[in-house]
C-alpha cells in the first residue's frame, strides 16, 4: 500500500462524513480493507478527520444540526466496516465510560458523535441511549467499574437531571472515585461549577480530550497511591 | 395611571410613544416553584386544572407586577392534540415530555374533528376565560403555542428522523406541516374567542443553533406567515437561541413583534430591524438563567438598563422563567424596567 493510496482512502472518507453520505463512506470503508490501510488509521485519519472538519464548520455558522446528523450516519456506516477489523491488540481499552443523555431529554446527536470518537481512540463506551434514568447511570457506574460517566442535554429543564446525577453519586460515595463531565447544547462552564462535575467540553473534540485527562489522572493517581502503599 | 394593558397594547401598536414606560413581559412560561407555593397551582395538576393553570399564569403579575399574565406552561399541547403520549412526571415539578415517539409518518397523525375537546386545549381555553374575567383590559392575556416545526420537530415526531428529513425528503417535512396547519390556526382562535389578547409563537425549535437560514426560510417561514395572516390577534414570534442571520425572516413571518433572547444582542438586532421596518418591536432580552435566576439584584439592574439602552421595546427574557428562580428576582427585574418611567 503506497503513501498515495493512504491518503486517497482517508480524503474519501473525510469527503463522505463531510457531505453526510453514507454510501460513499461505506465505500470508502471498503475501500481501506481491499488496499490493507490500518482500519484504526483509517478511523483516525479518514472518518474522525471528517468529522472534526464538520464541527469545525457547525462552529462556523456553515453546517447547522441536520448537515451533523447526517455526517454522523455516514461516520457510523464507515465506523461499522471498519471497527471489526482492528486488531485486539490496538482496540485494547485505555478506559471505561458510562456514556448517556439525561432524564428527559432524547437529543442524542451530540452523544452519538462522542461515542464515535470515544470509541475510535481506543476507550469503552457503554452508551446507555438517551433519556436515562437518573439512577441507571451510577448502577451502570458501579456494576461495569467505569472510571467516567458522562452526560449531555441539549434542552434547559433538563440540566436539572444532571444535578440528580452528583447529587446521587455524593449520597452513594462514588465523587471524585468516578470522575463526571458534562456537555450539550444548553450546558456551560457555569453550570459543571454549580452541580460540581469534573469536566465541561464544549464540543465532541473537547469532549473526548476532557475524557482523557481524567483517566490519565485516574490512572496516575491509582499508580502514585500504589507506589505509596510500596514504600510504607 | 396607564394600566399594564395600555402600555403592552400601545407598543404592539406601534405607539411606543403612547406608553409610560417600557413594558417588563414574559409572553412565554411564567412558571416558578416559587409561584406554584404561593398560589398552591403545582405541577403536574396545572396543566390539567384551569382554575391553578389561570392562578400560576397571573402570579407573576400579582406578586411581581409583570405587565402580562400567560399561560399555558407547556410545549407538548399540540403535540398531544396529534396524538403524542406525554408524561407529566407526576410527584415532580419537570417540564411535561413525550416518553415515546410513536409517530413516523404524516398519515399516522390523528387530527381532531373538534380542536376545541381535543387534549389539554379546553383546560388551557377556560384559564384564559377566568385570566380574561379577572384582568380583562387591565392586564394583557398572553396565551403561547409551539408552532408546527418546533411542535412537530421537537414533541411529536423524533427529532432525530426529523431534522434529517430536510435534507433527505423535504417533502415530508412539508407534509406534516401543511397536514396540521389548520389545527394550530384553530387553537390559536379559540384562544382569542375566549379573551387572548395575544398569541406568542414560541418556536424554539427553529434558531440557527438548530437549522440553517436556508431551513428557516423553506420550513418555518411560510407556515408561521399563514399562522399570523389568519390568527385573529397580535403576535410575537418568540426564538430563543441565535437568531441574529433570521431576524429579517422572522420579521417576514408576519408576527406583530419579535422576541429574542441573550444569543440576539440588542443592539445589532435593532440595526437590522431598523434597515427593513423602522419602529418593528423587538421584545428580550435578559438571560433568564445566568442573570433573572441567578441575580443579584444588581446585575438584573444592569442587564435590563443595558436593554434598555440598546433599544428594546419590551423587555423580556426571551425564553420561559428558571422553574427555581426566586421571586425576589422577578420582583427585582421588573422593578428595574419600572425604573426607566418617563417623568
Amino acid at each position: 500500500m503506497s503513501e498515495s493510496t493512504r491518503e486517497r482512502v482517508f480524503k474519501k472518507l473525510t469527503h463522505a462524513v463531510d457531505l453526510g453520505d453514507e454510501e460513499l463512506a461505506a465505500e470508502g470503508a471498503n475501500e481501506a480493507l481491499a488496499e490493507e490501510v490500518p482500519p484504526y488509521d483509517a478511523i483516525i485519519h479518514g472518518l474522525a478527520e471528517g468529522m472534526k472538519l464538520v464541527g469545525d464548520k457547525y462552529e462556523r455558522k456553515e453546517y447547522f444540526l441536520p448537515d451533523m446528523l447526517l455526517s454522523a450516519d455516514a461516520m457510523y456506516a464507515g465506523l461499522n466496516i471498519l471497527t471489526p477489523h482492528i486488531p485486539k491488540d490496538a482496540s485494547r481499552s485505555k478506559g471505561k465510560i458510562i456514556l448517556g443523555v439525561v432524564e428527559g431529554d432524547v437529543h442524542d446527536i451530540g452523544k452519538n458523535i462522542v461515542k464515535v470518537m470515544l470509541t475510535a481512540s481506543g476507550y469503552e463506551v457503554i452508551d446507555l441511549g438517551r433519556d436515562v434514568p437518573t439512577p441507571e447511570f451510577i448502577e451502570k457506574a458501579k456494576s461495569e467499574g467505569a472510571q467516567v460517566i458522562a452526560m449531555s442535554t441539549l434542552m434547559t429543564p433538563t440540566l436539572m437531571s444532571m444535578q440528580d446525577v452528583e447529587q446521587s453519586l455524593d449520597k452513594e460515595g462514588m465523587k471524585g472515585k468516578v470522575r463526571t463531565i458534562i456537555g450539550g447544547g444548553s450546558v456551560s462552564e457555569e453550570w459543571r461549577e454549580r452541580i460540581g462535575s469534573d469536566a465541561y467540553g464544549k464540543d465532541a473534540t473537547e469532549a473526548v480530550s476532557k475524557i482523557k485527562t481524567l483517566i490519565d489522572t485516574i490512572i496516575a493517581t491509582a499508580e502514585s497511591m500504589k507506589e505509596e502503599d510500596g514504600s510504607s | 395611571m396607564p394600566s399594564s394593558y395600555d402600555r403592552f397594547m400601545a407598543v404592539l401598536d406601534g405607539r411606543p410613544e403612547e406608553a409610560d414606560r417600557t413594558p417588563c413581559v414574559n409572553t412565554t412560561s411564567v412558571a416558578t416553584l416559587g409561584f406554584m407555593d404561593a398560589y398552591d397551582a403545582h405541577w403536574p395538576a396545572a396543566h390539567h386544572d384551569p382554575g391553578k393553570m389561570a392562578r400560576l399564569g397571573s402570579a407573576a403579575h400579582r406578586l411581581c407586577g409583570l405587565d402580562n399574565v400567560s399561560v399555558p406552561f407547556c410545549m407538548t399541547v399540540e403535540a398531544e392534540v396529534f396524538g403524542s403520549a406525554i408524561d407529566f412526571h407526576e410527584g415532580s415539578a419537570r417540564w411535561p415530555s413525550i416518553r415515546e415517539f410513536k409517530i413516523t409518518e404524516p398519515s399516522e397523525l390523528s387530527i381532531p374533528e373538534d380542536v376545541s375537546e381535543a387534549g389539554r386545549v379546553p383546560v388551557v381555553v377556560e384559564a384564559i376565560r377566568l385570566l380574561k374575567e379577572e384582568f380583562g383590559g387591565v392586564v394583557p392575556v398572553n396565551a403561547y403555542l409551539a408552532p408546527p416545526f418546533t411542535s412537530i420537530s421537537s414533541y411529536l415526531v423524533d427529532s432525530i428522523s426529523f431534522l434529517k428529513w430536510l435534507r433527505r425528503s423535504p417533502e415530508t417535512v412539508h407534509e406534516f406541516c401543511r397536514a396540521t396547519l389548520d389545527t394550530y390556526v384553530e387553537i390559536a382562535n379559540l384562544y382569542e374567542e375566549a379573551g387572548a389578547n395575544v398569541i406568542t409563537l414560541h418556536e424554539m425549535g427553529a434558531s440557527t443553533d438548530i437549522i440553517s437560514p436556508t431551513h428557516f426560510d423553506e420550513f418555518v417561514k411560510p407556515y408561521l406567515r399563514e399562522i399570523t395572516r389568519r390568527v385573529k390577534t397580535p403576535t410575537v414570534l418568540n426564538i430563543c437561541g441565535s437568531t441574529m442571520t433570521i431576524l429579517e425572516s422572522m420579521m417576514d413571518c408576519g408576527a406583530t413583534a419579535i422576541a429574542v433572547d441573550e444569543r440576539t444582542p440588542i443592539h445589532g438586532a435593532r440595526r437590522i430591524v431598523e434597515g427593513k421596518q423602522p419602529g418593528y418591536p423587538i421584545i428580550g432580552n435578559i438571560p433568564a438563567y445566568d442573570v433573572i435566576h441567578a441575580g443579584p439584584v444588581e446585575r438584573i439592574g444592569e442587564a435590563v438598563d443595558n436593554a434598555v439602552k440598546d433599544g428594546v421595546d419590551m423587555v423580556a427574557p426571551g425564553c420561559d422563567f428558571w422553574l427555581e428562580t426566586p421571586t425576589d428576582n422577578i420582583k427585582a427585574f421588573v422593578d428595574a424596567v419600572v425604573k426607566h418611567a418617563k417623568t
